[in-house]
């Protein structure tokens, strides 16, 4: 049964199974271009914007999921050398650096919320600050997952492609929420 | 859980004569927790059947109080309680059926029961799959699918009742949970129920995209794929990019009612309250709603066009007439399908100039919509015309589809649609072309795939039956919708006798009644033919409609992974049916081009002069006849 069970791995065709992720990515993109396309119009037809000097906070967190993204890459790297340590070491750094993102992230909200800029509020594209971080955070919930699968898989030794498979998913997804957010803040910063 | 499916591909590859002993399924495998495409089909359809029922049925609740207001059915009451007081509907509980009548049909019916049943039993079957990218995740959403269905149903079990903002859900209505008995838990278990139905969906259309893309058997080029896999991968596609705005805007508007921000809101008085909402507008909810909405009706149209141009070829015996147009023009209606929203919102106070743009992409959709319609009457035209019971269906998809597509260009007019905006003539119009084409054409495809899906055949005369009840039944409904509309007579409006202008429709309304009310009992005679065919029907032959397509090779049997040991090659188009020169009237795709030299043409050999010098050798050698003339 070992025997057979190497060999199917031989067989596994990952190309379709990582298209999804490709496709989830895509459509997840469309639902953030929907809450920004609504802040346009919003914007647009009000004559005003969040019109907020953003917190800090928000500009450390891009910083730390930018740094994430660079271990992630250099994990995904030690795994083609077949370092499985490396990786490990790489993985865990990205999955503390992406928790940090969410504790900074928490922490923008309350200083947004002592300034007053609170979600329940007058002005719909400061609730929309909320409403896309939010949701991108998670994004950011979903992407630990993702790295946890491929942690699991370093340490549970699985056959070389399935664990690059994995390794290549995490990428795919990590990388996305990665723009996806500096797409977010940079247009958050242009349309204040 | 992909290891299971993964040892079922290596097993077919590699030992074709092993049966499928060692893999223990169990009940909950086999028909609960499936991830075989072919039982998820299944899933979908009969989920999708039974949603249908009950849609119709509250369509004949509503369509009762339109014909009789001031009559009382006491056994109303028996079944509705307090919504039927005295034997009447009351209007609140008329809105939610009309609202959840609509919400069923679009998208559970339509999109979940049509999509989710074709897509997942043809585009394995048909392009030579052994199943879909991620079975698991195929799997999932039908349960996703599911779940929605129980919470959708289970607003019709709380106090104060389901969600009645129509299937639009406009805001103010729905985002103020105090506004109207259905605006409040009703409308938020409808928001959680499309939330989920949105999730399946996706689930689905990333699985069709990735499976098309990635799994085609050898020598399914896109250009050699049937009509059926292109209609159902441009619908994906759609759902794929229109879908997510849907959701970012149903989270606003969860937003709104359950937290108290104010995208959608402002300047409301309730009653003597002044509510402290400012600064939103709804109508940011009806471009984001119908960003969606509008695609929407094309991912419920397109996949019963696909079935359509299948069968009407294999029952023409002809070739499909223009191919490529048929492909180019679903493209065509794919994309201009994401530039036409507008035209729900000519009378929302739009800037004319923007009308005036939406009019205009509005009116190109006519453009490759009559494509279509053309291309399905040239192949109809002088062909070999087989009537089974699914060729009525879609050649009744095609009658709708012109009768309905032509009062489209009427309300695509930003100017006419001042007039007709919201009466029943809209009502009439998205009947015909968008629900009564569609599910025709989902009931052509159970008519005709039926046997591929349970091995047994359906009983002919009772779909003869069944059409034709149906067919006349669903004119005489929406066809005099049409003059009530033209009268200005609203839609959704409770009792047509408090407006002197509307009283003399009533009788109108009653003659419609008694339609819809045959027209639900003709599909007693498709239920019962359907589940009585499914135990007791006729052994289906393997190739029963003498098709071309792939899904007709595989063992009737079912298995998981669709063929036993390799799966088939694929060497021409679909529809070379009636050949001049070939033995039999259709060629499967299967055959090879070496196997019909009689009645291979310069063109099927796409320029490979290797193929053109064999076929002329060939010619020369056997046809000396013909080459004299």
């Amino acid at each position: 049964m070992v025997h057979t069970l190497q060999q199917q791995e031989v067989k596994f065709d990952a190309k379709p199974k990582k298209f999804v992720v490709w496709l989830f990515v895509v459509s997840s993109t469309i639902m953030f271009g929907g809450w920004t396309s609504y802040y346009i119009v919003f914007s647009a037809s009000k004559g005003k914007g969040h019109g907020l000097v953003l917190p800090d906070a928000f500009m450390y967190s891009t910083a730390v999921l930018v740094a994430s993204s660079v271990f992630l890459f250099l994990a995904t790297r030690a795994l083609r050398n077949g370092e499985r340590g490396f990786q490990q070491l790489f993985l865990w750094i990205t999955l503390a650096l992406g928790v940090v993102f969410g504790v900074l992230q928490f922490q923008a909200w309350s200083s947004l919320y002592q300034s007053g800029a609170a979600l329940i509020n007058n002005n719909a594209a400061i609730s929309l600050i909320y409403v896309v971080s939010g949701f991108h955070l998670l994004h950011i919930l979903a992407g630990i997952c993702f790295i946890l699968n491929s942690l699991v898989g370093s340490y549970k030794d699985i056959p070389s492609d399935k664990a690059i498979y994995r390794q290549e998913i995490t990428s795919i997804f990590w990388h996305f929420i990665d723009i996806l957010w500096i797409y977010l803040y940079v247009f958050l910063l242009l349309n204040s | 859980m992909s290891t299971i499916s993964l040892q079922d591909t290596h097993h077919h590859d590699n030992h074709d004569d092993h049966g499928h002993g060692h893999h223990q399924e169990t009940f909950l495998t086999k028909y609960i927790f499936s991830q075989d495409h072919k039982m998820i089909a299944k899933q979908f359809l009969i989920t999708g059947i039974i949603m249908a029922v009950i849609a119709m049925g509250l369509s004949i609740l509503f369509r009762l109080q339109l014909a009789w207001p001031d009559q009382s059915f006491p056994i109303l009451e028996t079944f509705l309680g307090k919504w039927a007081e005295g034997g009447r509907i009351r209007p609140d509980f008329y809105l939610a059926l009309v609202t959840i009548h609509g919400t069923i049909m679009v998208f559970f019916v339509l999109t979940a029961g049509l999509s989710g049943t074709f897509s997942n039993l043809l585009i394995p079957l048909q392009l030579g799959a052994r199943d879909m990218a991620s079975p698991f995740l195929n799997m999932l959403s039908y349960w996703f699918f599911f779940s929605a269905c129980v919470i959708m149903m289970g607003s019709f079990f709380i106090q104060t009742g389901p969600a009645s903002a129509g299937w639009t859900v406009y805001p103010p209505l729905s985002a103020l949970p105090k506004a109207i008995d259905g605006s409040a838990l009703g409308m938020t278990m409808w928001l959680i129920s499309m939330v989920l139905f949105v999730a399946s969906s996706l689930m689905g259309g990333i699985n069709y995209v990735s499976t098309v893309l990635n799994m085609r058997t050898k020598g399914m080029d896109l250009w050699k794929m049937p009509l059926t896999i292109w209609a159902f991968f441009l619908t994906a596609i759609l759902g794929i990019l229109s879908f997510p705005v849907l959701v970012a805007g149903v989270v606003l508007l969860v937003f709104d009612r359950s937290f108290g921000t104010s995208f959608y809101l402002s300047d409301i008085v309730m009653g003597t309250q002044i509510l402290p909402n400012e600064g939103g507008s709804p109508i940011l909810w009806q471009h984001l709603f119908w960003f969606l909405g509008h695609p929407e009706v094309y991912i419920v149209i397109m996949p019963a066009l696909g079935i359509s141009s299948e069968i009407i070829s294999v029952n023409s015996r002809k070739p499909i007439f223009g191919y490529h147009a048929m492909i180019y023009s679903l493209i065509g209606i794919t994309i201009l399908s994401f530039i036409v929203w507008g035209h729900h919102m000519f009378v929302t106070g739009m800037n004319p100039l923007l009308g005036g743009v939406f009019m205009i992409t509005t009116l190109i959709i006519a453009v490759p919509s009559a494509v279509k319609t053309f291309n399905y009457l040239a192949t109809l035209w002088r062909g070999n015309i087989r009537f089974t019971p699914a060729m009525l269906f879609a050649i009744g998809l095609v009658s709708f589809f012109i009768s309905g597509g032509l009062t489209g260009i009427f309300l695509g007019n930003a100017s006419l649609d001042i007039n007709l905006h919201d009466t029943y003539f809209v009502v009439a119009h998205f009947h015909l072309v968008m629900g009564s084409a569609a599910i025709f054409g989902m009931l052509a495809g159970v008519y005709h795939w039926f046997p591929r899906m349970f091995g047994k055949m359906m009983n002919a005369k009772l779909g003869y039956l069944h059409f034709w009840l149906t067919f006349i039944c669903a004119y005489l409904v929406f066809f005099p919708l049409h003059f009530l509309g033209l009268d200005g007579v609203p839609r959704r409006y409770y009792a047509f006798t408090e407006f002197e202008f509307m009283q003399k429709w009533l009788t109108v309304n009653v003659f419609v009644t008694w339609a819809a009310i045959i027209a639900a009992l003709a599909q007693v005679a498709f239920l019962f033919n359907f589940f009585y065919s499914i135990f007791k029907g006729k052994k289906a032959p393997q190739n029963p409609w003498e098709a071309n397509t792939l899904e007709w090779t595989a063992p009737v049997e079912h298995l998981h992974g669709n063929w036993p040991g390799e799966i088939p090659t694929v060497y021409r188009w679909p529809y070379d049916y009636s050949k001049p020169g070939a033995e039999t009237d259709f060629i499967p795709q299967t055959v090879p081009f070496s196997q019909t030299m009689s009645s291979n043409l310069p063109h099927d050999f796409e320029g490979n002069t290797e193929a053109e010098q064999i076929q002329k050798d060939w010619e020369a050698a056997n046809k000396p006849a013909e080459k004299a003339e």
